[in-house]
């Protein structure tokens, strides 16, 4: 590449290069390009130093078009997602993953554990193949072992999605550090603010200081420098790996009565998947200005539980009966019994939207659609199902509270 | 044309408030320590600003003279002399920094937002008048507020007695007067404003206040402006307005509030429950008590009307103004017990649909979900409301109802009602 750099010619030396992100060549320079064969020149743009070729005025134009070129290539990071096996958060790392390769970055997914598990017979784990034909990799091994497991390739960025505590997160992060990833992600949970009588949960509200979340949170604030804390509540999307919607629907196509808890007034939030990997690839994308920051990964808006049920029959284009009840005075366990939290639980995004320049998409009613004719493609709304608690719920009800 | 632009630094002094310091940035007049935390707004003069004036008694600025001086081959000279023979001069010091005085005219301006509104214009060097039939006195000292300042805004405010109701009087009285923005704080309808537009074609802005009660009610929140309405809403009055403003082609903005408080609160908001708290009665609150609403502070709400004016960003838009955070109906309870300093509150809730209450009303909120997010306001205008709720809350709490001064008697006949139905059916 020195032998290159000293030619003395005026010729302009202009090097072709994959048709990505990068400004077109002829638009930069009109002079007659010299193809060359591009791995020998790319395999080390920015070592090219402009000082060290001749100044002839046209070719300036054309030397100025390299750099611009190597600058582009410099905004393509190495993303590594530690992610989990199962829960409701495994599908984040799925759509955050396709859009990350979508916009031109190199995604490796590291799901915790065996590849041959049981586990990854369900969503998104048996649609990783989406991934790999997208040009991402797909790792399977042990947090606590992971520099191992990417068997020394080096990151950018590394997002841990799987830990809901420091011992399991330390290791990544301990790793990532010493290993020179620049920026650290973690999604962390909503779930970690107090109980307010005043919502909406904000970033910087009062959490719950014995919560597993805060701790991975405050350690990852003394280690790194570049780092952002994601904390989503509830979402649908294709590939999720926890029922959502599905609840609702599985009762709503049965003509089944769906049992809320409380008053049914309770607020929500439940975002599309792709908000959350939006706001995710964001913070990739402007990691100065998503540093240091905590982003409620929600949506927009809150629902009640009874509007989600509402708005999933008529998603289904089917009519609904909402029973309320008291768990305790029924006697059951509420959290076993229903799929969201008995109480308000509503964030906002509001730091996303104050410092990312975030826009949120979810539009329940025009989502729950397609989220229900995919129900229905799949067959679920067939799928013979037992309704235990409801029943017991149901039963207890027609009972008379003794006096 | 020539633009002259001309920095206008907005100062806004709450003396009793405990305010928040959100340094915005821009270089402001900070004179005073309650001076603001607002950015300066940069108002564009048109050179023809002048022939717009319908009449000589008007306020004219330092910037105005210039406009004039250079105007000399239209006669400039001539008219200067004659305008200063005219000048309103506002007494006592000349606000230099607000340059751009406008003769703003005040829907209202008695009892409530307009109170603290109108001190905050006036403190500005603009010319106000209030539009009202003189019930209430034009004036009251508030609470707080030193007999110096009180005095100074007494000696400049202006008054236009009428009924709003009597169209063909405001078109006359309007049209003779010449106003350059008319702030409406307390119109309904939309055939109440048509005599104003009617008078004032040349009018720079139209600032109305309606109500996020216009909101079409949806298990989806909270409501944005973008949102749905609800033509049928006991506020279709606002909504027909929002609409003549458009349609008439006026520069107009809108602010819609949720639930306004704060000290001289005519609507039993605050005050309902300082009675009960007072009183050291229990809290009947209906249902479940999660239902979640939002109270925003009514010096917030004025300084979002001062905010607006002469705002290009506000020029035609609509705005929810609030506070940033809301509130269930057991959280106000609990907030006004705190505000007060009574201790945490005894709360029962009731079915309200095994009573009757004939035409009294037992709890002044609507039995719903209630709240807007006022995140344009924050985004486009840079608002950022000064009062957090227990702040707000205390706030009132220190300059009225706590001084012995509420707007309503306690009448607590409904809670009766409910506290007897709750305590035959646990016996």
């Amino acid at each position: 590449m020195a032998a290159l750099a000293s030619s003395s010619s005026s010729s302009s030396l202009l090097f072709t290069t994959p048709p990505s992100k990068l400004p077109s060549p002829s638009s930069l320079c009109p002079f007659p390009r010299l193809s060359l064969p591009i791995s020998s020149f790319l395999s080390s743009p920015l070592s090219i130093s402009p000082s060290s070729l001749p100044y002839p005025t046209t070719s300036t134009r054309c030397f100025a078009s390299f750099t611009v070129r190597a600058a582009a290539a410099a905004d393509k990071k190495k993303v590594l997602i530690v992610n989990t096996n199962s829960g409701g958060h495994a599908v984040i790392g799925f759509y955050f993953a396709k859009e990350l390769l979508g916009s031109g970055h190199e995604v490796t997914v590291m799901t915790v554990g065996d590849e041959g598990s049981d586990k990854m017979k369900k969503p998104p784990f048996n649609r990783l193949s989406e991934i790999t034909s997208a040009g991402g990799k797909t790792l399977w091994g042990d947090p606590a072992n992971v520099g191992n497991v990417v068997a020394g390739t080096s990151f950018d960025v590394v997002l841990d999605n799987n830990g809901k505590d420091l011992d399991t997160v330390r290791p990544v992060v301990d790793w990532a550090k010493s290993s020179g990833v620049k920026q650290l992600l973690f999604i962390s949970s909503a779930g970690i603010y107090k109980p307010t009588d005043e919502p909406p949960h904000v970033e910087g509200d009062v959490v719950k200081a014995d919560a597993g979340h805060v701790g991975v949170e405050k350690y990852i604030a003394e280690v790194f420098i570049s780092w952002a804390i994601f904390r989503p509540q509830y979402m649908i999307g294709s590939g999720n790996n926890k029922d959502c919607e599905e609840w609702f629907f599985d009762r709503i196509v049965r003509n089944r009565p769906v049992p809320i808890p409380g008053s049914g007034m309770q607020l929500t939030n439940i975002a599309h998947v792709r908000d959350l990997s939006s706001m995710l690839t964001l913070a990739v994308e402007k990691p100065e200005a998503a540093s240091s920051n905590i982003f409620n990964c929600v949506s927009d808006h809150a629902v009640t539980l009874d509007g989600m049920a509402r708005l999933c029959a008529e998603a289904a284009g089917l009519p609904v009966e909402i029973v309320h009840y008291d768990p305790k005075a029924v006697g059951i366990d509420a959290k076993k019994a229903f799929p969201f939290r008995n109480m308000h639980f509503y964030a906002e995004p509001r730091a996303a939207k104050d410092i990312l320049g975030w826009e949120g998409t979810t539009n329940l009613p025009e989502d729950l659609k397609e989220r229900f004719e995919e129900y229905v493609k799949v067959g679920r709304d067939k799928k013979p199902m037992k309704f235990e608690i409801d029943d017991k719920i149901l039963e207890a009800l027609k009972v008379p509270v003794a006096v | 044309m020539t633009l002259i632009l001309v920095q206008v630094s907005v100062t806004n002094s709450q003396p009793q408030a405990k305010a928040k310091r959100h340094g915005k940035g821009g270089g402001v007049a900070a004179g005073n320590e309650a001076a603001s935390h607002l950015p300066p707004l940069f108002l564009p003069l048109p050179l023809q600003w002048h022939q717009t004036l319908p009449n000589p008694g008007l306020s004219l600025s330092l910037s105005h003279h210039i406009s004039l001086l250079k105007n000399a081959s239209l006669g400039g000279l001539n008219l200067t002399r004659n305008y200063k023979r005219k000048v309103y001069q506002p007494k006592g010091a000349l606000h230099v920094a607000a340059s751009s005085t406008k003769k703003i005219l005040i829907m209202g301006g008695t009892r409530f937002i307009g109170v603290f509104l109108s001190r905050l214009l006036v403190k500005e060097g603009h010319q106000v008048t209030l539009f009202t039939r003189g019930k209430a006195p034009v004036t009251q000292q508030l609470p707080g507020e030193s007999d110096s300042d009180y005095s100074d805004f007494k000696s400049k405010i202006l008054h236009l007695k009428g009924d709003r109701q009597d169209f063909e009087f405001v078109k006359s009285s309007l049209s003779a007067e010449g106003f350059d923005v008319v702030y409406d704080i307390n119109g309904r309808e939309a055939v109440e404003v048509e005599p104003i537009l009617d008078a004032l074609p040349n009018l720079q802005q139209f600032i109305y206040c309606s109500s996020a009660g216009v909101y079409l009610k949806s298990d989806i929140l909270p409501h944005c402006e973008v949102d749905a309405v609800d033509p049928k809403s006991r506020h279709k009055g606002k909504l027909n307005t929002e609409s003549l403003l458009e349609k008439r082609g006026v520069n107009w903005t809108s602010l819609r509030p949720v639930y306004i408080y704060g000290p001289l609160n005519y609507n039993p908001v605050e005050e309902w429950f300082f009675h009960r708290l007072k009183a050291g009665r229990p809290i009947p609150i209906p249902n479940s008590g999660v239902q979640t609403t939002q109270l925003g502070h009514v010096k917030d709400l004025a300084t979002a009307f001062v905010r607006v004016l002469g705002n290009e960003k506000a020029s035609k838009q609509v705005f929810n103004i609030s506070g940033e955070k809301y509130v269930t109906f057991d959280g106000l309870a609990k907030a006004c017990a705190k505000a007060g300093g009574f201790p945490e509150p005894e709360i029962v809730h009731y079915n309200p649909k095994e009573l009757d209450f004939g035409k009294k009303k037992a709890f002044p909120f609507r039995d719903q979900h209630f709240f807007a997010s006022v995140e344009k306001a924050k985004h486009v205008l840079g608002l950022k409301p000064e009062f957090d709720l227990v702040e707000g809350l205390t706030d009132s709490y220190n300059l009225d109802f706590g001084r012995g001064t509420f707007r309503k008697e306690a009448d607590f006949s409904t809670d009766d009602m409910i506290l007897n139905k709750s305590f035959a059916l646990q016996s």
